[in-house]
Parts: structure tokens; sequence; C-alpha cells
């Protein structure tokens, strides 16, 4: 501490000056806060600023949704970098100001909150789009993104006339390689000579390179766009080259001009009953993979396609439950089959590690999307990143 | 108008100066805060209560102050003989990456041993990256400016091929991240939120600052910083200087690196820098490249970062918060040009 502590006579006076002003100034905040202690308070951790598309504004949509359904006071930050200790600092305030349920909705947080958790009981934890949770207080939640990027790529397919879908790509994780998939597989529904070209940028918000790395595909002959990021600035690139661009996250038509439809996030209903159940104390810990079914992700048809009326079908089944997009045969990348018209496996998957995902013979489920480490037939380009 | 420099610095002119660079700041994000629709009065009690108003408080910004301090005590030892290292961010990184090696092999130590070796290891991966740089500059005579500038590019790709490639977790579903740590490799607490790292790096930015004020070594990396010819006449060995500056500079830096792993981080990620090494410039430089300066900057500049980060839980948007941060720096920062300049108006 002592080398640490200013030493001059002049610094000191100018502590006891600011320990006066602070004495002054918490009279103050003292006299305008006071809080009930049973009050539910909800609070949202962002990676980035929440803006006016992505994938944090989707979230702050959720959180503005949950406060009208339930009147609980929300607060929100943004701009909180993972694994440093702003995330640390930001919950602690939280739960210092009173706020018993707090969710932390980027995966970087994911370790951060499992402590947190475990030293805060009375609080509630919800970690999205990871894959820890305990038995008490904490859990994860995501949304099964793939079944409407299966329908946006029907979409894609039917518009495409060079044949070349560009797929402007963040990292190459089972998320993204999934939606990739999911993407590819719409896009051969509706036209099976099609193929989707995958970059990866390395990148979740860097509007150049993002740009850069459509003009690529835009290049390669692509006339058809679609992306995993957090900004527009594939969409930019593809309406000013002629082509048309599928968004991700939200309704992109006010910031894009050719823009078809976009898979979208819709938070609200998730939660609020979260948010509900803290305030009933009922909150049970859970992993959430929440559907089409459910909401929490969705697509517009666009009425334009030509394919609007096969869209709205796959869409009522998937939601009915009568169609899996994984379902059927799958083939890989190379022409492998990887299973079977009844949705068996017929070689042994494992991940890029060597660890054992599913054996021939086994379904497939929800443990193999989650650890999905190959791409499917029709995507040109590697999962290496 | 233009800036003069002063024959001697302004006499106890620094802690005025620096008050009233502040205040003015302060005044300009009130009429910010107004104008965005916030009460100044609530937003600065906040930033006050919540970086310097209470232990927990001061534990906060304590934390924040050690990559703070450390990469600006780092930037400060070279800049005290005229060099700018500007690398302190790859310095920090590399050390991350040695720390976060280390533990590959050592998940079965003990606490105590394991933390060592990955301090050291941090250490070592600093000084390593620094050594090129130092090496060039000793003797090819190239700017180290630059060659510790692009150094901070190469350490964020070395940690992105790290963690999407040899060190991914097996467990961590394809994300690019390295593994847990080993959970014995946490440093220990110190008070609320604060570990050891707080009293490490009091340690180290206290005696080198103390030797660099009061030894021989470092009356000499005076003289070779502010004249080259005037040091070789006196017979000392300019690039020994540089050599063991620099290497010492990266090893500061990466020890900030393992403290903050160690401390803060409970696996290696791309992020592990945080800007930290970045930031070091500019508390060097408030601090006036003063290595004995850094630990009150470093502590001021924790409780601005902690403070304005608190902010935004009563409503203040980042890029706001962000705002009002830069204003105290950049009147802090006025404040200390104009200890050495004096404003001339013509």
């Amino acid at each position: 501490m002592n080398a640490v502590t200013p030493r001059s006579s002049a610094k000191r006076i100018m502590r006891s000056k600011l320990v006066m002003i602070l004495a002054a100034l918490s009279l103050v905040a003292a006299a305008c806060g006071g809080s009930d202690e049973t009050e539910t308070k909800a609070a949202f951790v962002m990676v980035a600023p929440v803006g006016d598309a992505g994938w944090n504004f989707m979230h702050d949509l959720g959180r503005q949704g949950a406060e009208e359904a339930t009147g609980a006071e929300t607060a929100f930050v943004e701009a909180i970098p993972e694994g440093g200790t702003e995330f640390d600092n930001s919950v602690q305030q939280f739960i210092d100001d009173g706020f018993n349920v707090i969710f932390a909705t980027s995966f970087g947080y994911m370790d951060a909150t499992e402590k947190f958790a475990a030293d805060n009981p009375d609080v509630d934890f919800v970690h999205i789009s990871g894959f820890k949770k305990n038995d008490t207080n904490f859990s994860n939640a995501f949304g099964r993104m793939y079944q409407p990027r299966y329908i946006a790529g029907m979409a894609a397919g039917a518009e495409t006339e060079s044949g070349i879908i560009g797929y402007v790509a963040a990292f190459p994780i089972p998320e993204v390689i999934r939606g990739i998939n999911a993407f590819t597989l719409g896009v051969q529904a509706t036209n099976p000579d099609a193929v989707v070209e995958v970059v990866w940028t390395s990148t979740w918000f860097d509007p150049g390179v993002e740009g850069n790395a459509a003009q690529a595909l835009l290049d390669k002959g692509a006339d058809v766009l679609t992306m995993h990021q957090d900004s527009t600035a594939t969409g930019q690139a593809a309406t000013d080259a002629g082509a048309t661009f599928l968004g991700y996250h939200s309704d992109m038509s006010e910031q894009v001009g050719n823009y078809l439809t976009a898979p979208v996030w819709n938070w609200t209903d998730y939660y609020t009953s979260v948010i509900e159940s803290v305030q009933n104390d009922s909150f049970t810990p859970e992993a959430y993979w929440g559907s089409m079914a459910d909401g929490v992700v969705d697509i517009e048809i666009p009425d334009s396609s030509p394919v609007a009326g096969d869209m709205k079908a796959i869409k009522d089944a998937i939601i009915n439950g009568d169609f899996d997009v994984f379902d059927g045969a799958l083939f890989a990348q190379d022409g492998t089959q990887i299973t079977d018209n009844d949705g068996k496996l017929l070689v042994d998957l494992a991940d890029p590690f060597g660890n054992p995902i599913g054996a021939v013979g086994d379904e497939m489920n929800d443990g193999i999307l989650l650890g999905m480490g190959f791409f499917v037939q029709g995507v040109v380009g590697s999962v290496e990143g | 108008m233009r800036l003069v420099r002063r024959e001697t610095p302004l006499k106890g002119g620094q802690v005025r100066a620096f008050a009233a660079g502040v205040v003015i700041a302060l005044v300009l994000g009130a009429i910010l805060l107004v104008s965005t629709g916030h009460n100044p009065a609530e937003v600065y009690a906040k930033m006050l209560d919540a970086s310097l108003g209470s232990p927990r408080g001061w534990s906060a910004t304590l934390t924040r102050a050690v990559p703070l301090g450390l990469a600006g005590l780092a930037v400060a030892v070279a800049g005290s003989m005229g060099l700018w290292n500007i690398g302190a961010e790859g310095q920090l990184i590399a050390g991350a990456i040695g720390a976060a090696w280390v533990a590959r092999f050592g998940g079965d130590w003990n606490g105590f041993v394991l933390i060592t070796a990955m301090l050291l290891g941090a250490v070592v991966g600093g000084a390593l990256i620094a050594l090129g740089p130092a090496l060039a500059r000793a003797r090819l005579g190239v700017n180290e400016i630059i060659t510790t500038l692009m150094l901070n590019e190469v350490a964020i790709r070395v940690v992105r091929y790290l963690v999407n490639g040899p060190w991914k977790d097996p467990e961590g579903n394809n994300f690019p991240v390295a593994p847990e740590l080993p959970p014995q490799s946490a440093l220990p607490g110190f008070f609320e939120r604060a570990n050891i790292g707080v009293l490490i790096a009091a340690a180290v930015i206290g005696a080198v600052g103390f030797y660099s004020a009061r030894s021989a070594w470092g009356y000499e990396l005076k003289i070779a910083g502010s004249s080259a010819k005037a040091a070789e006449y006196v017979g000392i060995s300019l690039k020994a200087k540089i050599l063991t500056v620099l290497v010492l500079s990266g090893a500061i830096a990466g020890l900030a690196g393992g403290i903050e792993l160690t401390g803060s981080s409970t696996r290696l990620v791309e992020g592990v820098g945080g800007g930290f090494g970045f930031a070091g410039i500019i508390v060097a430089a408030l601090a006036l490249m003063r290595p004995s300066g850094v630990a009150a900057v470093a502590v001021a500049f924790g409780a601005v970062q902690i403070g304005g980060g608190a902010i935004q839980t009563l409503g203040v948007p980042a890029s706001i918060a962000g705002i009002l941060q830069a204003l105290i720096l950049f009147g802090a920062l006025g404040a200390a040009v104009l200890t050495n300049y004096r404003v001339v108006v013509k």
C-alpha cells in the first residue's frame, strides 16, 4: 500500500479535499437513492455498444421489452471487454447497487459469471451463448439460430443467378459453422447447384475488414451475400455492387438498400420469463436452447421471394416440430455421407481435438450440433479459418 | 499563441496545474452530461464512490492500477534514457503467453511454486520479445519506436494463433480460448477484490523508481538520455545501457501480463492485453517519464477508469463515459505539459 500512497503534503491536502467532496456528494447521492431491498432489478452486461442493428442491440431490445412486461427496473453496461477486470467491476457494482439478476450476454464472460454465481448465492445469473451452469443460481441460454438460417438460405438459393452465394463469417466456432451449414442446406433446398463461399474475418465488428471480405466475394462472382457479424458492412458492399443481402441479428432494411430478410433474435419473452421467475422466487437454472417455436429466433418471410410459400411452409413445419434442419441424409464437404435418411450417424464424429461427439448409429443430437466442426457439401472454404 | 519551454519547471506548479486541468475537464464534462440529460453531481458522486469511496472501490482501483503502473513503469524506464518503448502492449501479451505456457505443464504444482514460475515465465516472455528491438537499437541503431510498435501486432497475432490452434481448449466447444488455468494459479487475495498482485506491483514500481532516482545506474541513464556524447565521454557504454534498459522495460511489461493472467483471468484469451500497454504510454507521459512518479499516476488513472466504468450503471452510455475519461486525462496531460512549458500570447 505504501508505495502507491501519495507522499507529498500537497497531494495529501488534495486527497483530504477529495474525501470532503466525496462525503458531501455521497450525502447527495444517499438523499436521491434509497431502494427497496426485495425489489427485482435486472442488469445486463454487453460486450459492445448497443448501437442500432447487431447482437447487443437485440439484447437491449429484449431488456426494454422485459422491463415493460415485468415492471422490473433494468440497467445495462456496454462495451465491457471479455477476459478482463471490467466485467468483474461492472457486475460487482450492480450487485452492490441491489441488482439481483444479471444477464451476461457475451461468450467470454462465462468463467467470470460462474465465479460470481458461486460467490453470490442471492443473485441469479444467466450467461448467453456459453455452456456452463450450476444447480442453484446460474443458467445458460442461447437460440437455435440455425433454424431461421436454413429459411434464409432458401431465399438466397432462389435469388442467386450466378450460383455463388457469399458468406462473410466471423470465427470458425460451432455456432458460426452450424449457421453456415444450415444456410447451405436451405440454399440446396431451392437451388441444388448453388454453392456458398465462406470468407473468415476473425472479427465480430470491424466494418472495414468485413466490407473488404464482402468485396472479395463479390469479385469472385457472388450475387447474394450474407454474414455473421455485428456490422452492416457486408450489406453496404452488396448494395453498392447491386447484389442481394440477407442480414443477421435484426431487421436491417433501414440500414441496407438491397436487404431481403434476416434471421433475427428476439430476447424479450425469454428475459421476461427469467425476470418473472426471480420476482416470484422460482428461478431454476437451466441450459436453455430456444427455438423458433419459442420465438427467441425468427425470420420474416419476404413476399417478394419466389419461394415465399415454401419458406412459410418450412417455418410452420419447424415450429410444429415436423421438420428439423439437420435431419435426414447429410453429406460432408468432401462428399462423405455423414448421416443416413433417418438421421443416424454413418461415421464416428470427433471434434477438432479428437474427442468423440458421436459414434456410428447415434442419432443427430444437440451435443453434435453444439460441437459442430465440419462443413456440409456445398460450402466452399475451410473450417480451419 | 505558442508554447515556450520554461527554464525551470513550474515550482510546485505541477499540483496546481494538475488540479486546474482536472477541474476544467470536470466542468466541460458537466456540460456534456447536462446536455445529454444526466445529473453531473450524481455522475461524479458515483465515479468517486465506485473508485475511491470504499475499500471495495479502492480494491478495484488498485487492481486496475497494477497493469497501468507496470506498463507505465516499462515505458518510463526506457523514456528516462530517451528511448521510446511503444511495445508494452505486445510485451504484456508476451508475458501472459509466457505465464500461460508455464501453466500448461505446471498443473500439479503447488500454488506458490506455480505462481512464482508463471510470473517468472511472464518476465522472461516480456524480456524476450523486447530483446529483438533492444539488440537492433544497440547494435544497428534501428529505431526502437518502429520495432516495438510492430511487435505489438506480432504478439496479438501469436496469441490469436495459440488460442485458435495448438492451445485451443479441448473442452471449449471449439471456441478460441485456451484451457482454464489450474485453480491454484490464481493470485491470493489481498483485500476485498484486490489480490497480492497489488503488492508485487507496488514493490517493483517502488524498487525501480527508487533505484533509478537514487543509484548511479539511474543517473547514468539520465545522462545517456540527455546527451549521448556526454555519456560516452564519461565512459558510459551506451550499447549496454540500451540493451539492459529495453530488456528490463520488456520484462516489467511482461510481469504486468503475468499478473493480469494469474490475478484477473481464468484463461488465456485473445484480448489478454486489454490495451494496458498503450495506456502505459499515457501513464508514463503523465509521470513526466519519471519511474518514481508512475505509482501515483497509475492509481489516479485507475480511479478514473473504474469510476468512468461505474457510471454506466446510472444509464450513462459507454461513449459518454469514454469521453468523460478522455477529458480528464486530457486535462491532466495538458497540465503536465504546462509545468514544463508556458503559453505565450502574441
